[in-house]
């Protein structure tokens, strides 16, 4: 087994869970292997220092906090810090967007002829539209003539083969 | 009663998490505050330990992901957590405080669920199954976290190692 194997079992090793097998293969690799020796060390000493860190007292000023709260009404409390939710920044970023936009608009030197542009889309926008209306009015004429035509060659069909008088 | 049990369990499973006393008792309060409000949806056949610790989990990491406290630095090791064994030698003694303050500082590298899983197991000397509980997930997966977790910290306690050495 590699280096990269066998630190991944010293861990466990330490905490005694593993086979006698694997045992054997981590301990042959450790009398082989000074680096992971030394790691093994460390890895001790950092469980060592943890177990070592004391459990602290709980302050009184934040004991007497504690047994305050349930006496503590809910209270309607505003906070900013949903702002700071990582979910709402494209939104944030969308509308910052937005607002540059709106603010190259209104404080523009050449407003006036932005406002003219957009007029000018508009008007455009509004003859298509009036074109394509007009264009659909035409094609309902049309199809009123195609029916009327359909009908009178319909009446006009023979099918039994009748003779006129 | 709950702030007797609990208080010094969260607290410090706080200081270790954020490695910030100030913040460490101000989290300590939203727990109790959540805590309170949420006790009506407690299940009867769920272990009220870990449901209390698994809150607490909850809360610290939503709010480490919300703040990433990883940006600030943790308070110096001296401030709460210097202890002194009279049965140890002075350069042994050095040897052990300065390893604990590699160790406290290290706890910041270590991504938010693997360090809050160390520090149930390491610090608070946890069992897997009562940590599994805590965090929600099977054992194996807890122990490959504190597997991931422990490397990462004897390495960095190795390299430092190492430095002292060069000196």
């Amino acid at each position: 087994m590699n280096c990269e194997k066998i630190q991944e079992l010293l861990s466990p090793y330490i905490e005694d869970e593993l086979s006698e097998e694997r045992k054997q293969e981590v301990e042959k690799h450790l009398q082989g292997c000074a680096s992971c020796r030394m790691l093994l060390v460390s890895l001790k000493e950092a469980r060592e220092a943890m177990g070592a860190f004391p459990q602290l007292e709980v302050s009184e000023r934040l004991m007497s906090q504690l047994y305050a709260l349930p006496h503590r009404k809910k209270r309607f409390k505003f906070s900013f810090d949903f702002l700071l939710r990582p979910s709402l920044q494209p939104i944030l970023a969308a509308a910052t967007i937005i607002l540059t936009l709106i603010s190259f608009y209104f404080f523009n030197p050449n407003k006036a002829q932005i406002d003219k542009s957009i007029n000018r889309q508009i008007h455009l926008g509004y003859s298509e539209i009036e074109r394509l209306y007009a264009k659909a009015e035409t094609l309902a004429t049309n199809i009123g003539e195609y029916k009327n035509n359909i009908l009178v060659s319909l009446l006009n069909l023979n099918p039994f083969g009748e003779t006129e008088e | 009663m709950l702030v007797n049990t609990y208080s010094k369990n969260i607290f410090n499973i706080a200081y270790q998490f954020t490695g910030s006393y100030q913040e460490a008792e101000d989290m300590t309060q939203d727990i109790f505050l959540k805590l309170y409000n949420s006790l009506s949806k407690y299940d009867f056949q769920k272990n009220f330990n870990a449901w209390i610790l698994t809150l607490a989990k909850n809360y610290l990491i939503d709010q480490y992901r919300k703040t990433k406290w990883e940006k600030k630095s943790r308070d110096d090791y001296k401030d709460h957590l210097l202890t002194s064994d009279e049965f140890m030698s002075p350069e042994d003694e050095l040897v052990k405080e300065e390893n604990k303050k590699i160790i406290w500082e290290g706890l910041n590298k270590l991504p938010s669920d693997i360090r809050m899983t160390i520090i149930l197991r390491d610090i608070q000397g946890k069992k897997y199954d009562e940590i599994a509980e805590i965090m929600s997930l099977p054992v194996g997966t807890i122990k490959s976290r504190i597997n991931r977790g422990r490397l990462q910290l004897a390495k960095i306690l190795n390299d430092k190692k190492e430095k002292r050495h060069e000196l």
